[in-house]
């Protein structure tokens, strides 16, 4: 899991140009919409692709989204769980 | 019909910190290399961000736009086989991103429009602030102009053998239009014309000067590159000209036999 971890941060550093932010930066645990690092509704369908181009896990239910999309954490056990 | 120009800068010219002029990191990140460019070098021109709520209009013009990010969308479209495209540089690749970003940033909702007719997308531009402020329509304008080279554009305009009397070019250029003189004003444009034939450098001087002290930039494309905005950077180099002394400019752009245009730039009387 630190390891899935740690590449989600790398992707979402370079698919969201967080070109002022390193990995270490990244709080696994803080929100990353509002609060947190800031991500916007654009960035969600980053992160959208980014699950399905790296780890081929599709959102299948919308209502999935708001806790999947959390945090960096909540990201990677969603990936965890549904990866073929 | 003239329009007096408080300021014009060019993208060399910015030296403030990228993100004084563009404080909003959000949409920092987004930015392609065209758009900060531009983007900045408008920040600058206006003097800061609260400088841009009170215009009454943003004109800007682009002959290629943003080119980068157009070049990744569709790289996107055919390696990913229509799938899976992301959004950022499908937004960020229209022709009217810089005028959208600037007006964002300063929560401007006046006219905002982008001329994209090639080599004369400038004088086009021009020609509408031009005629803005002479109406009476708008007395404050935020004229600008920006083109990117790509390395895949080079390579195709190289092999054209478009490159072979000059070198390839890209830059930004923003001026501060007024429509009466103030105390910034430092020059005024007194003619823009579209015309029918080509002009020699000789019957430019004959027809549109008025005195031996007046300049003539005649396709002046060697020291800034050729791209199709590039008669900014010619109008850039006028304003300062004026500014150090000349009464008169004349320039004069016909960009691989497009249409040929003339803008004057006069000092104020």
């Amino acid at each position: 899991m630190e390891q899935l971890i740690q590449e989600l941060k790398e992707h979402l550093i370079e698919e969201l140009n967080l070109e002022e932010i390193t990995p270490e930066e990244i709080d696994a645990e803080a929100p990353l919409f509002g609060d947190g690092l800031g991500l916007d509704s654009i960035d969600a369908l980053e992160i959208i692709l980014i699950l399905e181009k790296y780890y081929g896990v599709k959102l299948a239910n919308s209502a999935e989204a708001k806790p999947v999309f959390y945090s960096v954490k909540s990201l990677a056990e969603y990936i965890e769980k549904n990866r073929k | 019909m003239r329009c007096y120009i408080d300021r014009v800068t060019t993208n060399s010219d910015v030296v403030t910190d990228i993100k004084q002029l563009i404080p909003d990191a959000g949409m920092r990140r987004r930015m392609s290399r065209v758009i900060k460019m531009a983007v900045t070098t408008a920040v600058e021109t206006l003097g800061g961000v609260e400088n841009i709520a009170p215009l009454d209009a943003i004109i800007t013009a682009t002959g290629w736009g943003c080119l980068a990010d157009s070049e990744r969308f569709l790289r996107n479209v055919i390696v990913e086989r229509e799938q899976l495209l992301n959004p950022t540089p499908f937004i960020q690749s229209t022709f009217n991103t810089v005028g959208g970003q600037i007006a964002l940033l300063g929560h401007n909702h006046c006219y905002n429009v982008t001329y994209v007719n090639r080599s004369h997308s400038f004088e086009d531009a021009l020609l509408d602030a031009m005629m803005r402020t002479t109406d009476g329509e708008n007395r404050n304008i935020l004229l600008g102009a920006f083109d990117e080279q790509t390395p895949s554009q080079h390579r195709i305009m190289e092999r054209m053998g478009l490159y072979r009397c000059q070198n390839d070019g890209e830059g930004a250029v923003f001026a501060k239009v007024t429509a009466e003189r103030t105390e910034q004003s430092i020059a005024q444009v007194t003619a823009i014309e579209f015309l029918t034939n080509s002009l020699t450098e000789e019957q430019c001087r004959e027809r549109y000067t008025t005195d031996e002290k007046c300049a003539v930039l005649y396709n002046n494309y060697t020291k800034y590159g050729l791209y199709p905005t590039s008669s900014a950077q010619s109008f850039a180099q006028a304003v300062k000209m004026v500014c150090e002394g000349s009464t008169e400019v004349v320039i004069y752009n016909e960009y691989f036999g497009a249409t040929p245009t003339l803008i004057k730039v006069q000092c104020i009387g």
